[in-house]
């Protein structure tokens, strides 16, 4: 049986100045039951948001894709905006992070979210109003604060209406990029613990891209981590916390201030390669504390591993070979 | 009402721009260097009663700054002068001149906009590409020419086909309505159309401007993923968003078309307010040429106060 | 034409001092339209610069018959004195650049100080000097300068600083916004709390930030400047005894050129003006656009992303 979302090898490239070319996103492979929630990880300019605008197609003229993205089986990118486009909101819907401008400043806030519903003929006129003091309601906005202007609302409200209009169509998936961020710690839990009861109340799959590991360890079952681009491990929250089989893994969630002040955080020195450039080797060789000479030349695969888990490490040949 | 002090203050701030521009007025008239402008003598035609009159009425013979009040109140009271030239009084020549020119740069103003408008919606639109490329640059061509070039060149092209100079045929005697119609429509057309084409341009570039700043704000990229097809994302988002700042551009560039107006009104020697003021430099009637610049100056104060309260209008974030 | 209407925003600034003492040098080099602008601007000075030297005939001799055509000895005709119009577009040109340039540095010495000291200092003084920035916005153009010539007299001198006088308001706008920006920088702060005094802090390290967008609005200046100057002189307020572009264009139209049909002493002159206003535009806006670059993507564009064909397997697990 097929899951709800499939990432097939996904590439994405921008055009850069010079004829040169940014490798962005190098051979993403996921997968999405329905119900099931997936946690997107990594640090700034990974790639992980290129991958959710790439699924959803909301790439710039300057970038060129190549991969499948299939939907209950079928392949949406194979036929480029024209073959997405009928997706979008009634199978995929993004909530983006909670800027300023995400909603049109100038349109009261359920008028943006009719649109959503007129333009996909799900409803009009007064019945798309009444569904969208629903969907206000559902996300705890008080039904008459819709007529209001984005401005007017708070940063943390602003994210709930974001996430009210991705719900008008009623999607299979939710993809949230950066939920928390740039809100108000005890704003963010108001948001995250929405997000939970949403996604259960709804039955929505959920993906969502985040650096903040907090974050996925309190709504997500599994996560993947991505790293120059590519993910280099996936698997349950649990296991890749207490049991990573990537080095990068291991390194970012020791890097997470532990509220219980066990141990000391831990940064990772140096930066992540160039992606304007053909990488030799794996991409985190540079910084990796286990790094031998194998990772110099030769780039390791994600290979798949025993509990549903995958990583791209030499270290688990390694140990694979060790073991025979 | 929402903002009903930011309305109150650009108000106050209009008028006392005025009243600034009225007292450079004066300055520049009546103290600018030469007795040449004071000197009633110089009224040609005038009658020594007329000259007396007018000596009184403008206190000509009291101090400088009793005179500056003297020519307060005359103005408060409309009373702008006698036009030198013509033994009129200012106002009266300066309305006709004004219904003269009204028209014809309503016409060439529409005809820009609406070329603006249409130019810099493509060239936003196809970024990146020849035509994009083509259309600023045509744009920037028309918007580099002399008006007064751009319209010798024009009466050059159409020579014969379409009359060059004045507002109507004067042989024309007692014409049926439509004749008379087509007659000044006849008249309009290169006028027009010469402020149209050195306008064009500059709209083009304000309009591209406004739909790039536009096309990359977070909302455009929401709108598409919700599935909104790209003609439908342009008109109710783009465009209704880019609409503020073009609006407001275009209203402050209003206040200055009438002053651009001067060349076209001399190259087709058409009877408005730019050809009067020509006139009266050439004629150097000073009263005129006063009450012009005077006009002048108001209207690009109350396009200034338009533009300002209709940004404030379309915004719904000012709320000040 | 109106260069208030450029809006004046400030700058983000992506680079270090040291690299950008090269943009003006970078943007002719690297766009296609401040290139080509710069070359004919060059050409053009070239020309002006040496119209004693290069200048086929006599200014001032008859050549040959008024209104003459053009021929292979005179391309581009006689005009209404019998002169060469190649001549008097050298000649022409000349006034007009000086004009273009005289006028053009009375309103940046006026505009840049303006600038400097309200973006500098603040305050009071930034207030009161806005105020009255925006007042002389208020004027409109082309009026006040007919009616200081009038009342003036004409004269290369007055018209000069008559244009001066009005043009000052956009760069002071345009390096009061720089200025604040740079003000707050971090080197700024050090260097006061070093003690410095104003004018170091201005010299060293305020005016190499705002020097580019300096010349940006310098260039861009210099073509209303040069517009200016056409239009007074054809409103029969120039200059008399020097004949600028603008003066060769007035004297064919009061001398019935076009009536005779000497569309060559009509056209050349003014499109030899337009040209220079193109360069002056290309190269001031490129600079400009260059200085502000437009860090956002478009969001929605007339093309799409393109597919490209499956790479191959990165991976053994799906």
């Amino acid at each position: 049986m097929s899951a709800l979302l499939e990432l097939e090898d996904l590439h994405v490239w921008f055009d850069l100045e010079g004829g040169r070319e940014l490798h962005a996103v190098q051979g993403v492979t996921l997968a999405l039951d329905a119900g099931q929630r997936l946690g997107l990880v990594g640090e700034s300019g990974c790639g992980k948001t290129t991958t959710v605008l790439g699924v959803l197609g909301l790439l710039p003229p300057s970038a060129s894709v190549s991969g499948r993205v299939l939907l209950n089986g079928r392949d949406i990118l194979a036929g480029g905006e024209d073959s997405i486009r009928p997706h979008r909101w009634t199978d995929l819907a993004i909530v983006f992070q909670g800027a300023m401008n995400a909603l049109n400043p100038v349109q009261t806030v359920s008028a943006q979210i009719v649109e959503a519903l007129e333009v996909h003929g799900l409803a009009s006129g007064r019945a798309a109003r009444a569904r969208v003091g629903e969907l206000l309601e559902a996300v705890g906005i008080p039904r008459d604060r819709g007529e209001r202007f984005p401005h007017e609302f708070s940063g943390g409200m602003r994210q709930r209406a974001a996430m009210a209009m991705a719900l008008a169509c009623n999607p299979s998936v939710l993809v949230t990029d950066e939920p928390t961020t740039a809100l108000d710690v005890m704003v963010q839990a108001q948001i995250l613990e929405l997000l939970d009861s949403l996604c259960r109340d709804f039955g929505l799959a959920l993906l969502l891209v985040t650096h903040d590991l907090p974050v996925v360890a309190q709504l997500c079952d599994r996560a993947a981590v991505m790293y120059a681009g590519e993910i280099v491990e996936r698997g349950p929250v649990d296991a890749l916390y207490h049991d990573p089989r990537h080095p990068y893994t291991r390194l970012l969630f020791a890097a997470t201030p532990d509220l219980h002040g066990n141990g000391t955080p831990v940064s990772i020195p140096g930066a992540p390669p160039r992606l304007d450039r053909p990488l030799e080797g794996c991409p985190f060789q540079p910084r990796c504390d286990r790094a031998f000479a194998r990772c110099v030349d030769e780039r390791p695969l994600l290979r798949s591993l025993e509990g549903g888990r995958a990583a791209a490490c030499h270290l688990n040949d390694v140990v694979a070979e060790k073991v025979h | 009402m929402r903002g009903a002090d930011y309305v109150a203050k650009r108000l106050a701030f209009a008028v006392l721009t005025v009243f600034i521009a009225v007292t450079i007025n004066f300055a520049l008239f009546r103290l600018a260097p030469g007795s040449a402008v004071t000197n009633l003598a110089r009224v040609p035609h005038a009658t020594p009663e007329t000259r007396l009159a007018i000596k009184r009425q403008f206190g000509l013979d009291k101090s400088k700054l009793a005179q500056y009040g003297i020519y307060l109140k005359q103005l408060v009271h409309g009373n702008l002068g006698v036009s030198f030239a013509n033994s009129q009084p200012v106002r009266d020549n300066l309305r006709t001149a004004l219904i003269n020119t009204i028209p014809m740069v309503f016409l060439g103003t529409l005809f820009a906009i609406v070329l603006g408008t249409l130019t810099g919606i493509l060239a936003a639109w196809r970024r990146g590409t020849v035509a994009e490329g083509a259309t600023v640059t045509t744009a920037l061509g028309f918007y580099s020419m002399p008006t007064h070039w751009l319209g010798l060149m024009l009466v050059i092209l159409f020579a014969g086909v379409l009359p060059t100079g004045g507002m109507s045929n004067e042989f024309l005697i007692d014409p049926p309505f439509w004749t008379h119609v087509k007659d000044l429509a006849e008249h309009i057309a290169l006028p027009s159309l010469t402020l149209g084409l050195v306008l064009y341009g500059e709209y083009t570039l304000i309009v591209r401007s406004a739909m790039l700043e536009t096309l990359g704000e977070d909302y455009i990229l929401t709108a598409r993923a919700k599935g909104l097809q790209p003609w439908a994302i342009l008109r109710r988002h783009a465009l209704r968003n880019a609409m503020l700042p073009i609006t407001t551009l275009v209203a402050l560039s209003l206040g200055y078309i009438v002053a651009g107006a001067i060349l076209i009104e001399t190259v087709f020697s058409w009877p408005g307010i730019g050809r009067a003021v020509y006139d009266a430099v050439l004629q150097r009637d000073y009263p005129m040429l006063q009450g012009a610049f005077l006009l002048l100056t108001v209207s690009v104060v109350l396009f200034n106060l338009i533009a300002d309260l209709l940004y404030f209008k379309l915004d719904p974030r000012i709320t000040e | 034409m109106s260069v208030a209407l450029r809006e004046p925003g400030a700058v983000i600034e992506l680079e270090p001092i040291r690299t950008r003492r090269g943009v003006v040098w970078q943007t002719i080099r690297r766009r296609p339209s401040a290139a080509v602008g710069a070359v004919l601007l060059l050409l053009v000075l070239l020309a002006a610069l040496l119209a004693p030297v290069l200048a086929p005939y006599d200014l001032h001799k008859q050549a040959g018959p008024v209104f003459g055509h053009p021929s292979w000895s005179h391309p581009l005709g006689l005009d209404d004195g019998g002169i060469d119009m190649v001549t008097l577009l050298m000649w022409g040109a000349r006034i007009s650049l000086v004009v273009g340039f005289a006028a053009t540095f009375v309103s940046m010495v006026i505009g840049g100080a303006v600038g400097v000291a309200a973006g500098y200092f603040g305050g009071k003084v930034d207030t009161v000097l806005m105020r009255i920035t925006d007042y002389f916005l208020v004027i409109p153009d082309v009026p006040l300068m007919i009616v200081v010539a009038a009342i003036w007299g004409p004269s290369l001198f007055h018209i000069v600083i008559v244009i001066g006088i009005l043009l000052w308001t956009s760069t002071a706008r345009v390096i009061r916004a720089q200025v604040k920006s740079v003000r707050e920088r971090v080197y700024v702060k050090r260097a006061r709390a070093l003690g410095a005094g104003h004018a170091r802090i201005v010299f060293r390290h305020v005016l190499p930030q705002v020097a580019p967008l300096l010349i940006a609005n310098t260039v861009l200046t210099i073509a209303v400047a040069i517009f200016d100057e056409t239009a007074l002189s054809f409103l029969g307020l120039g200059d008399p005894s020097r004949i600028s572009l603008g003066k060769v264009i007035e004297n064919a139209f009061q001398r019935a050129a076009i009536s005779t049909g000497a569309w060559w002493a009509i056209i050349p002159p003014g499109a030899l003006v337009a040209l220079i206003i193109l360069s002056c535009s290309l190269v001031g806006g490129a600079i400009e656009d260059a200085l502000n670059p437009r860090l956002r993507v478009a969001h929605l564009s007339a093309r799409s992303f393109r597919l490209r064909p499956l790479v191959g397997r990165s991976s053994d697990s799906l």
